[in-house]
């Protein structure tokens, strides 16, 4: 229990320290602050789709529905993790150059993990019986995960034949202040232990709802019929 | 040589704690009311459904056989496994059997169809068959090509006495060779059983 | 190899049910026309811009595939054929014929959409090898992608639609490349080998993960 304390002060920490203690990037406003947030939760969504991955794959070779429900949970979070990156990300863009949505390759990028999201969650409320779901949420799953790199890398490379437009990265500056930089660590250490958090709440109450449901064994108090 | 099928299975709303071992040649018969699970049965069988608990063990000739090599050499009639329309009879035999690498040849077709009772009609599209003259291809297409294990469900479906005559010779002449299931309510298909696996009602067991 | 034989007694059946019915033929076909005929009525025949035709090219091709396409399996369910199916051949072989159905279809629909797009655009290629490269390798990774999507959706018994909006995603990077190539093969002579290299790899990359999935993909 005291652990969450402890999270909890040490993001209220990190929050405090973005605004106060970390200097501004020279020739940036006080909105790239923002990047504490807003690169941390894109990671967090990449984190989340990797684990989503790994449990799909686990399903596949187990055909235990644990895994799966730890794939779906993790695509869920992955969603929110996404929609939030998305959103802060366009804040940001809207703040360094004007505009909120421009297709650069990370914007790209990112809208594109959006939708396979959802494209994964629908797929998955599409189905009811949850053997057949598990199986082809997780199949689903791992194309996209197959595909993927082929997105994130192809971007780039053919973007800049279709727009000669110089608009680059949304990242900072990668010299960082040392402040900054801590400051950055901590920030992206914080969420990713918020995700895990979330995530390991979400796969217990599934896992707890599959053995009511007699899905899974295990002691299920009060196993009605 | 028949089909050993070793098996305990447990699918929580339809079957539950099924065990049973079966090796032909021969006849089994599956009875119970509507809704006991016998298609479901049947299928799980087939290597077309999973079952949720247990498992179903395949064994020709002593060697034990994976799910989808089981499936090559069975042979399966029943009102949910339809056959394509838009060919014709013949086309339809042959193209199970070269889907499953049999060699397969315009006389093996008419052999076939004489023996339902379908001659002459094989180069009609089966769009315009009776649905009796479906059931009889259906037959057709379980019992062509030598399988190892034949799954008959509700054979005698929408055929008549004619048709059903045809029926039990036909599965007592493939149970010489082969082990044949047959899954029915029908108390004189059910006869031809020399054992027979009743599944209960909702209950289960 | 029993697949092989497998694959082709599926594709055989297949076009002999098409050609009979020729549903899919007509839904592409139609799907095709008329998503061409309203870019054509919006952008008039001086559009111009290539980047613009090749968008449209692909647009109008993504559209009537995903339609067309998406039928392969959900017929077999509607029909109630789809467990005979499986119970003769291997998921392998029935993925892999299907998928072949479907390129040659999309093929079709391109060798009619093609030469019409040409003539309402006034446009032409620079380098006719450079889109025929591009169209194809592009081919076959969109058709590979949409039989998956299809096949897993016709086990969900979901409706047709959803087949496009899990595909598209799926689909970006050959989209993304194939317009590139197409915008590339409009204004340079020669062949490049960006474009060329990322359809191939995603094709590579879709039907590798087919062969490797094919069983989960469609046993129950």
């Amino acid at each position: 229990m005291a652990w969450r304390w402890g999270l909890f002060f040490y993001m209220a920490a990190v929050t405090v320290a973005a605004f106060l203690y970390a200097p501004l990037a020279r020739k940036l406003h006080e909105q790239t602050r923002i990047i504490y947030w807003h690169i941390p939760v894109a990671w967090v969504t990449v984190v989340a789709f990797v684990v989503a991955g790994w449990h799909s794959w686990r399903y596949l070779a187990t055909r235990d529905l644990g895994e799966d429900a730890r794939a779906a949970a993790a695509a869920e979070l992955g969603l929110l993790f996404c929609v939030l990156a998305t959103v802060s990300g366009s804040i940001f863009s809207k703040g360094m150059w004007g505009a909120y949505w421009n297709w650069d390759p990370r914007q790209t990028s990112i809208f594109f993990l959006l939708l396979i999201y959802a494209a994964y969650l629908t797929l998955r409320a599409a189905v009811e019986d949850p053997a057949r779901r598990a199986r082809l949420a997780a199949v689903y799953g791992l194309f996209a995960a197959a595909v993927t790199p082929l997105l994130i890398f192809v971007v780039p490379r053919l973007f800049f034949t279709l727009h000669p437009d110089p608009i680059v990265n949304a990242g900072g500056k990668l010299e960082m202040h040392p402040r900054m930089f801590q400051v950055f660590m901590a920030a992206l250490g914080g969420f990713t232990v918020l995700f895990f958090w979330v995530y390991s709440l979400d796969v217990r109450i599934r896992l707890h709802q599959l053995r009511q449901d007699g899905v899974l064994p295990g002691a299920g108090k009060d196993r009605s019929a | 040589m028949g089909e050993d099928l070793g098996v305990r299975l447990g699918r929580r709303t339809v079957l539950a704690g099924l065990a049973f071992d079966w090796s032909g040649p021969g006849i089994v018969a599956v009875t119970g009311p509507n809704g006991a699970g016998k298609t479901t049965l049947l299928k799980v069988i087939a290597a077309l459904l999973r079952p949720g608990r247990g498992a179903v063990r395949w064994e020709d000739g002593g060697r034990a056989l994976a799910g989808r090599d089981a499936r090559a050499r069975i042979g399966f009639a029943a009102p949910e496994l339809g056959l394509w329309e838009d060919l014709s009879g013949l086309e339809n035999l042959a193209f199970l059997a070269r889907a499953r690498g049999r060699a397969w040849g315009a006389g093996d077709g008419q052999r076939w169809l004489e023996r339902v009772g379908l001659q002459g009609r094989g180069d009609e599209r089966v769009q315009a068959y009776s649905s009796g003259m479906k059931q009889r291809l259906k037959l057709a297409c379980a019992l062509a090509g030598g399988p190892r294990l034949v799954l008959l469900d509700e054979p005698g479906s929408n055929l008549d006495a004619e048709g059903r005559g045809m029926t039990e010779a036909l599965v007592g002449e493939a149970a010489r060779e082969t082990l044949v299931v047959v899954a029915t309510n029908d108390a004189t298909e059910a006869g031809w059983g020399t054992s027979c696996l009743e599944l209960g009602g909702v209950a289960g067991r | 190899m029993s697949t092989w034989t497998a694959a082709r007694a599926v594709f055989a059946k297949d076009v002999t049910t098409e050609l009979r019915s020729r549903y899919a033929l007509s839904a592409t076909a139609v799907f095709a026309l008329a998503s061409l005929a309203v870019v054509s009525y919006a952008v008039g025949p001086f559009g111009g811009r290539p980047e613009l035709l090749a968008a449209f090219l692909w647009t109008v091709l993504l559209y009537a595939a995903s339609a067309g396409l998406a039928q392969a399996f959900l017929r077999e369910v509607e029909r109630r054929t789809w467990l005979t199916l499986r119970l003769v051949a291997s998921p392998g072989a029935i993925l892999l014929g299907k998928g072949a159905v479907n390129l040659v279809l999309l093929l079709a629909t391109e060798a009619l959409v093609v030469p019409l797009f040409l003539a309402l655009f006034g446009a032409s290629f620079r380098s006719l090898p450079g889109f025929v490269a591009v169209l194809l390798l592009a081919s076959v990774g969109l058709s590979a992608a949409i039989t998956i999507v299809s096949a897993l959706l016709a086990q969900a018994r979901a409706h047709g639609a959803l087949v496009s909006a899990l595909a598209f995603p799926l689909v970006v990077p050959v989209l993304m490349a194939a317009v590139a190539g197409t915008r590339r093969a409009l204004v340079e002579p020669g062949v490049a080998p960006p474009e060329l290299k990322v359809l191939a790899a995603y094709a590579g990359v879709v039907i590798g993960m087919g062969i490797v999935l094919a069983e989960h993909v469609l046993d129950d």
